[in-house]
């Protein structure tokens, strides 16, 4: 069971295209409201597996090619809001288009954060061995229709509910799919940059001068 | 043999895993489970021939994803998969055991989570069930969402008439992925006439006896339970229940009472349906009392008439000019809020009325049901005077509802009661007929039990019509006021019937008409009144009904009277409104400042003066300041929002004095066909709004011929669609160029926005701008209409 507990704030600002504005009052009394609905209407739920890499048949294109350099092994995961966090956004939307703008933000980081938290128990799964960063569909050059396959080897719609539209868009759609892969040498980190993200030309984030890599 | 024959047992043995029993004989990774039909059917016939040995009577062919959206890259088809599955198990049981054709969830979620619509499910379970003519049983499995089930049952009723048998697969909470509790489960179920109901897989027999527990109360059908054997170790994917335990634990729940059906799920094996048998036949079948009064649901929650309910009658055109408006344009949001305002206000049930000449109503009503089911909790009313209208929304509606109306007239009475019964509603029932409505209590209660006699002819329990005795205006015909409370407590005790009434139709005519209205309704409850239609958002009604909870002792410990007015919010603000500004009101968010500034300034100043020297000057300061990061978004859409409540008085006014509303321009919005994410687009519609366009909203996963059509039919000069994923970028393509082949669409200007996109990509796929955000989209309009 992962569990959220707090939002982190300066994601969502992030999120929210303007992490240089003042802040007023009212819009921290907004966030306090979004960020607690959120937690209280979150059902994280996840799922995950080790498979052979050859075997997975989820080596597609250069991207995770390189990615996965020097791994035979990879774990597959993949992880879920629920479904009450969309009618959530999708009933504030209808009264509240502010407040639908900071829920989204909040449910975007809530998402992150329950990965992130899922990455810890991969690891203390995993003691002793070396796990790249996640990989998801749609990076570089990786296929988004590969959604479908990581869904259907995780069985996530019979189990956790998740499932992607003709489009392979994730439904719900405050939901992750990644492949990390695994091995028992250490590896070269490799580094995550715009060089490669297929978002580098329009990325807002970008545009403010920030960047994501590591 | 067949399933009745079955029933007279007191129990009944189904099966054990199919898909862990797979996996141990070297399913690979990826593999389709179905398809070893064809590929090893000897390795799954040996898996059935193990369940009937240890006395399972019900075996479940190979069957439970072989459905048209999961195979298609398979090779095979729907047909040759359940063919051979079908066949495999046939064989293998030698007629020891009835075969269910096993289907489970289609694996895409349904409108509005996901984008399968109710039509492509049923397609998709019709093609299922027409393959599998060889089977006995028809079993859906593993279901978590109510209205998926719901598309499948309708398959199977309308293409087979073999016995139908559904379970769901609930979490820990009672409640499925999807949010379905085991109430709207139960009542939806055993409304549409399935044959058993009940519970399988996510969890081991203790956990789900609970949620088994709940059902008994719910419903009088067989129950079935098919649990796994234990919670999944998530290192090993291995359960840990033993099969003893499993069976002791099984024997348990058969205590609650009702249950029939009993067999496992994920990890169990011959030996868990050994230990089964062995254990029902030490016991003896009895069915639980069901203790619940008749009660209508949505997906989510029902509602049981068990005390006074509140239907809310805002949504229906009938002398509100606003609500025709919006019906006429479309505007599905306006209808929304009045929905969200009534619940808020207390409203347990809603009624759903969109008749009007001037439009499609069943097209109408099916967006609007859809709408309405996606944002709130409450059941809805179907209220229409078109069967083919009810039946269109009932087949949609996901729950059960309440049908408004029948009466007593041959004609009403031959046409909605068989819709009520095939689909499972609770119906209002009018006091009327052809000879109009009649003066005496007598009348009007032999009416009512003509309209109940017929429901309960064709399969209709009583307890689910409910009678309307029918208000007339006391200021006309004052005696029939008592007639109406007569006629009701009459049926109330000797039909047994529950009852509704509208209300404020009492008070046509007369002064101070909210003291009569609530007065009546008081005498009204006294006599036994269950359901009033009224406003919610009527205080005064809502006291009254509050109060007579109260007095009733219906209201334990007045806990919710309290809750209603001993938090009444202290004052948080005391507002000066005649001396603000109205620039300063939108920069600040203040909305009752800025429309009660609005509406001073509309007696000295004209309309369009307020929009274009006042409003309009305010939002481009605003947005001014978004663009060069000053505030954050959700002040823009803050100020939009006060913007709108300005616009709105201004609307108010100017439709007041009939003049024409001001408008600079109709525009089309829609999200692309395929992509499901429409914050974006409702950000542009927010700010579209309030600098004075006329926005025609066609919503999220939008057809292209749609857009066209809306396009050609209003004389539409600039579209705007969005996309946010690379998927979707095709169908942006699609509908340019289907606008573009449109001759009467010449000249109409095309502006595209999401994530994605990029100027130069907007104009190889042929748009006419690339807006970067909402307020980009706001310049653009001004260019094409001129500002």
């Amino acid at each position: 069971m992962i569990e959220l507990s707090a939002i982190n704030r300066a994601e969502v600002l992030r999120y929210l295209g303007n992490s240089r504005a003042e802040m007023t009052e009212a819009i921290e009394l907004l966030m306090d409201e979004c960020e607690s609905e959120i937690i209280a209407t979150a059902t994280p739920k996840y799922l995950y597996k080790t498979v052979s890499l050859s075997e997975s048949g989820l080596l597609v294109g250069e991207s995770i090619t390189r990615h996965m350099q020097d791994c035979e092994n990879a774990v597959v995961l993949c992880a879920t809001l629920g479904a009450g966090v969309d009618r959530l956004i999708r009933t504030a939307q209808v009264t509240d288009m502010a407040k639908t703008v900071v829920l989204d933000a909040m449910a975007s980081a809530a998402i992150e954060q329950v990965c992130d938290k899922l990455d810890g128990v991969i690891a203390a799964q995993n003691e002793g061995k070396f796990l790249t960063w996640r990989f998801s569909p749609g990076y570089g050059d990786y296929p988004i229709e590969l959604q479908k396959d990581f869904l259907t080897l995780l069985d996530a719609p019979r189990k956790i509910g998740l499932c992607t539209n003709d489009n392979s868009i994730l439904t719900p759609t405050k939901s992750v799919t990644a492949i990390m892969g695994l091995s028992d040498t250490p590896l070269e980190q490799k580094r995550r940059g715009c060089v490669g993200c297929n978002m580098a030309k329009t990325c807002k984030f970008r545009k403010n001068g920030e960047r994501c890599e590591f | 043999m067949n399933f009745n024959d079955l029933l007279k047992n007191d129990y009944i043995i189904l099966d054990g895993a199919m898909g862990t029993m797979l996996q141990k004989s070297g399913l690979r990774l990826g593999e389709i489970p179905e398809t070893l039909n064809l590929t090893h059917p000897e390795t799954v016939k040996e898996i059935h021939r193990g369940y009937v040995e240890v006395g399972t009577q019900i075996v479940c062919a190979n069957t439970f994803g072989a459905n048209g959206y999961k195979l298609k890259d398979s090779g095979y088809t729907v047909d040759e998969i359940i063919r051979a599955g079908v066949k495999n198990a046939k064989e293998a049981v030698d007629g020891k055991a009835l075969v269910a054709l096993d289907v489970g969830p289609i694996g895409q979620l349904m409108e509005p989570s996901g984008s399968m619509s109710f039509e492509t499910a049923y397609n998709y379970f019709k093609e299922e069930i027409l393959a599998a003519e060889g089977a006995d049983v028809i079993f859906f499995e593993t279901m978590t969402d109510l209205l998926e089930v719901k598309a499948g049952v309708l398959a199977a009723k309308e293409n087979c008439d073999k016995p139908v048998l559904v379970s769901m697969t609930f979490e820990e909470n009672k409640r499925t992925f999807a949010g379905v509790s085991v109430a709207s489960a139960a009542l939806t179920l055993q409304g549409l006439g399935v044959d058993a109901i009940g519970v399988n897989c996510s969890l081991g027999p203790d956990e789900l006896a609970p949620i088994v527990e709940e059902f008994t109360r719910w419903t009088t059908l067989p129950i079935i339970v098919k649990p796994n054997a234990g919670l999944p170790d998530p290192n090993s994917n291995t359960y840990s229940v033993l099969p003893d335990d499993f069976a002791e634990s099984i024997s348990k729940i058969i205590d609650f009472g009702t249950v029939k059906l009993v067999g496992g799920c994920c990890g169990t094996t011959p030996d868990y349906i050994r230990a089964l048998k062995k254990v029902t036949d030490r016991k003896t079948y009895k069915k639980a009392a069901v203790n619940k009064d008749t009660a209508v649901c949505s997906g989510t929650t029902a509602v049981e008439i068990s005390e006074p309910r509140v239907i809310g009658e805002r949504i229906n055109p009938t002398g509100k000019k606003l609500f025709k408006e919006a019906l006429i344009n479309n505007d599905i949001d306006y209808i929304l809020s009045q929905a969200i305002s009534q619940v808020n206000a207390g409203a347990d049930i809603l009624d759903v009325n969109v008749g009007l000449p001037e439009i499609d109503e069943k097209e109408m009503m099916l967006r609007v049901v859809k709408a309405l089911q996606s944002i709130v909790d409450v059941p809805l009313q179907i209220d229409s005077t078109k069967p083919d209208v009810l039946e269109a929304a009932l087949r949609i509606y996901n729950g059960k509802p309440i049908v408004n109306s029948v009466n007593g007239e041959e004609k009403s009475l031959s046409t909605v009661l068989p819709l009520v019964k095939k689909y499972g509603a609770s119906v209002i029932g009018l006091a009327l007929d052809e000879d109009g409505i009649p003066k005496t209590a007598e009348g009007r209660f032999e009416i009512a039990k003509r309209i109940v006699d017929r429901a309960k002819s064709l399969g209709i329990d009583p307890k689910d019509v409910y009678i309307d005795c029918l208000t007339l205006t006391v200021s006309a015909e004052q005696a029939g006021c008592m007639e109406t409370l007569r006629a009701l407590h009459r049926v109330k005790t000797e039909l047994g019937c529950k009852t509704c009434l509208g209300v404020s139709n009492i008070s046509f005519g007369l002064p101070n008409r909210p003291l009569i209205n609530h007065i009546f309704l008081t005498m009204a409850l006294e006599e036994g009144l269950d359901l009033p239609i009224i406003n919610p958002n009527d205080e005064d009604m809502m006291g009254a009904l509050r109060a007579y909870k109260v007095l009733a002792n219906i209201d334990k410990n007045s806990t919710d009277f309290i809750n209603s007015y001993n938090s009444v919010k202290t004052e948080t603000k005391v507002i000066q409104s005649e001396h603000i500004a109205l620039s300063d009101a939108i920069i600040r968010g203040l909305k009752t400042e800025a429309a009660n500034t609005t509406k001073n300034l509309l007696e000295k100043k004209d309309a369009m003066d307020i929009v274009n020297n006042e409003l309009i000057p305010a939002l481009d300061s605003v947005g001014a300041d978004f663009e060069k990061g000053k505030i954050f978004l959700p002040q823009l859409i803050q100020s939009a929002n006060v913007a709108q409540v300005c616009f709105e008085e201004i609307k108010k006014h100017l439709t007041k004095n009939n003049d024409a509303p001001v408008s600079k321009g109709k525009i089309i919005l829609a999200t692309v066909k395929g992509d499901i994410h429409d914050i974006g687009k409702n950000i542009v519609k927010v700010l579209l709004d309030n600098y004075g366009y006329t926005v025609v909203d066609l919503g999220r996963d939008v057809e292209p011929q749609l857009i066209v059509d809306t396009a050609v039919k209003q004389n539409i000069k600039m579209i705007g669609l969005s996309a946010l994923m690379t998927t979707t970028l095709g169908s942006m393509e699609e509908t340019i160029r289907l606008v573009r082949e449109t001759p009467e669409l010449k000249g109409c200007k095309i502006a595209v926005g999401g994530a994605v996109l990029t100027n130069d990509y907007a104009m190889k796929i042929g748009a006419d701008y690339y807006c970067k955000d909402a307020k980009d989209t706001v310049d653009k309009a001004k260019e094409v209409f001129g500002s």
